[in-house]
């Protein structure tokens, strides 16, 4: 049996109203799942749906209203508590700008295990070994603000490995990227979770990037309304799009021509397209 | 036909008269007829968006002209402020813009700064505001209280309300889930037909830029690398992809089968199109 990393038992989530009047509001209704060692997981669900909550419970930057996350049996509960669970669960926000503090790629890789008060010299091997696991050691002496968006979310990526967490939870991290950048985090991701046994979690808009995930879990109103494997969850074109959501082009395509079973590649499509005009013409 | 806007010549500097001067933008040329809807495509740090913002007179060219309506924007402070009304910029993320403590507040601060009547002023919001979707209701929230998509069609209708006669949007549906996305890009289509004016769009999406334009520039390094109807920009995937660009899903299956020698067109962009294609094929096959 898999070992479980996380843990989300019955997780309410509630904003308090705010000292402007702003109405307080249930993010998160009853949620339970949990995340296996080693798995990666993929989060839908429309804008307001839930899932960014869900994932700032999973590294204890908020604490549940109701219900427990634990994270390899720690449950957030005191700051230290919190500080124990970041170490195991790191995160990566939208935004590539918000989250580089250094004015050097390396100096910002080693913000982390600087802040944990880990050994110079151990500091330089995990600094130049997390480079290496993006790609971005070549890099390691510019100026971050001279990289590009997809070169800037891979040294947020490295600082992450830096404290050697076991879990990266990344929240839209290629929304404000070019084809190119998103590609580039993405083969990074796949990359980490395959080779590393890093256990990712991606909340994503991007339907062709779940499809990469071992397992899809799908919001709606701060519920869990669906979970499975990608070939389950895109199988359900119109269950997907009632929630504000959609199949990957190369899925909608087979689906209208008929081809039996979930594809999810451009490559699988092109093969399946092939046999069937084949199969017709012959 | 009439420019709606046209650049000259245009260089821009990011840090001119440092010694860390580098082109931004490089001697660029450019004329976007009135009416059309142009996308604009390019990496991340292309220069796309230091172009626009030469299109109402954010940014000063460092050589070059930039003409609206055929008139040199920089030759005087009239037309430089006539330049902001004419063309309506609305950039990444314009939620994050919002400021006053109503909606009503926020979408008449353009039509204000035009010096309207109140009257003028109310109209304009209340129509901006049903364009967008937004109920009656919501005019009197505080934007900080809408959700992000709300938010993001106030910031729009801020920029509608002053009835600029070209709409520059960057990204304007980044971050957003994939309906959220479609009514925006759909919405953007309708207030088009609508209004008759010109529309140019800067996207990462090569799917929307595919859906909505009638003409794609590639800006790269600074200067533009392709300009084209959408055929014609993405018949060049390979270059594209060069540009840290791509072309969507449904155009790669298609121009991978047509490379294998199937009797399919390699130009396709919308799903829709190229299951029609198929579903003739074999129906066509059968018989």
């Amino acid at each position: 049996m898999s070992e479980k990393l996380i843990e989300v038992n019955n997780v309410t989530y509630v904003y308090e109203p705010d000292e402007e009047g702003a109405p307080g509001y249930t993010a998160l209704s009853n949620v339970s799942t949990h995340i296996d060692k080693g798995e990666f997981v993929a989060v839908l669900g429309h804008n307001g749906s839930g899932k960014s909550t869900l994932a700032k419970l999973l590294n204890a930057i908020y604490e549940p209203t109701e219900g427990t996350v634990s994270v390899k049996g720690i449950v957030a509960d005191t700051e230290e508590k919190g500080d124990e669970v970041r170490r195991i669960v790191g995160m990566v926000f939208q935004n590539p700008d918000n989250q580089i503090v250094a004015t050097i790629v390396e100096d910002d890789v080693a913000f982390g295990p600087e802040n944990l008060g880990v050994e110079p010299s151990e500091i330089r091997r995990r600094v130049d070994e997390a480079l290496k696991s993006v790609n971005m050691y070549e890099m390691r002496e510019r100026e971050p603000h001279r990289l590009s968006g997809g070169q800037k979310q891979r040294v947020a990526i490295a600082g992450v490995l830096a404290m050697q967490t076991e879990c990266i939870v990344l929240d839209e991290p290629t929304a404000m990227l070019d084809p190119m950048g998103r590609s580039e985090v993405m083969k990074t991701v796949c990359r980490l979770n395959e080779e590393l046994g890093i256990t990712v979690v991606l909340i994503t808009h991007f339907m062709e990037e779940a499809v990469l995930a071992d397992r899809v879990i799908v919001m709606d109103n701060g519920r869990i309304i669906d979970e499975g494997t990608p070939a389950e969850i895109f199988s359900k074109a119109d269950f997907l799009r009632s929630h504000g959501l959609d199949v990957p082009q190369s899925t909608e395509l087979c689906r209208l021509v008929g081809i039996d079973g979930c594809v999810l590649s451009v490559g699988e499509a092109v093969e399946k397209i092939a046999s069937l005009i084949g199969g017709a013409a012959g | 036909m009439s420019n709606a806007i046209e650049v000259k010549n245009l260089t821009y500097y990011y840090s001119e008269g440092t010694p860390n001067q580098v082109a931004a933008i490089k001697n660029v040329n450019l004329a976007i007829e009135k009416g059309t809807m142009v996308g604009i495509i390019g990496h991340t740090g292309s220069g796309k968006s230091t172009l626009i913002s030469h299109f109402n007179g954010l940014l000063k060219p460092a050589e070059g002209n930039v003409f609206v309506d055929g008139e040199d924007i920089w030759q005087s402070k009239e037309t430089l402020r006539g330049s902001r009304f004419k063309v309506g910029l609305c950039f990444q993320y314009p939620e994050y813009q919002l400021f006053e403590e109503t909606v009503f507040a926020d979408i008449s601060f353009g039509p204000k700064n035009m010096k309207l009547s109140p009257e003028e002023v109310r109209e304009r919001v209340l129509e901006a505001a049903e364009f967008t979707g937004l109920r009656k209701e919501m005019l009197d929230k505080s934007p900080f209280d809408l959700s992000g998509g709300e938010k993001r069609r106030a910031a729009i209708a801020g920029v509608m309300a002053m009835k600029p006669q070209t709409l520059v949007f960057d990204e304007p549906a980044a971050g957003l889930d994939p309906s959220g996305r479609k009514e925006l890009i759909k919405l953007i289509q309708n207030y088009r037909e609508k209004t008759g004016c010109t529309v140019v769009i800067v996207s990462h999406s090569m799917e929307d830029i595919a859906r909505v334009a009638e003409r794609v520039i590639v800006v790269n390094d600074g200067e533009i690398a392709a300009d084209g109807t959408v055929d014609e920009v993405y018949s060049h995937s390979d270059e594209l992809r060069k540009m840290g660009l791509n072309v969507p899903e449904i155009t790669q299956i298609f121009s991978k089968l047509h490379d294998m020698g199937y009797d399919v067109p390699g130009n396709v962009y919308s799903v829709e199109k190229g299951a029609e294609i198929i579903l003739n094929l074999i129906g066509r096959g059968c018989r």
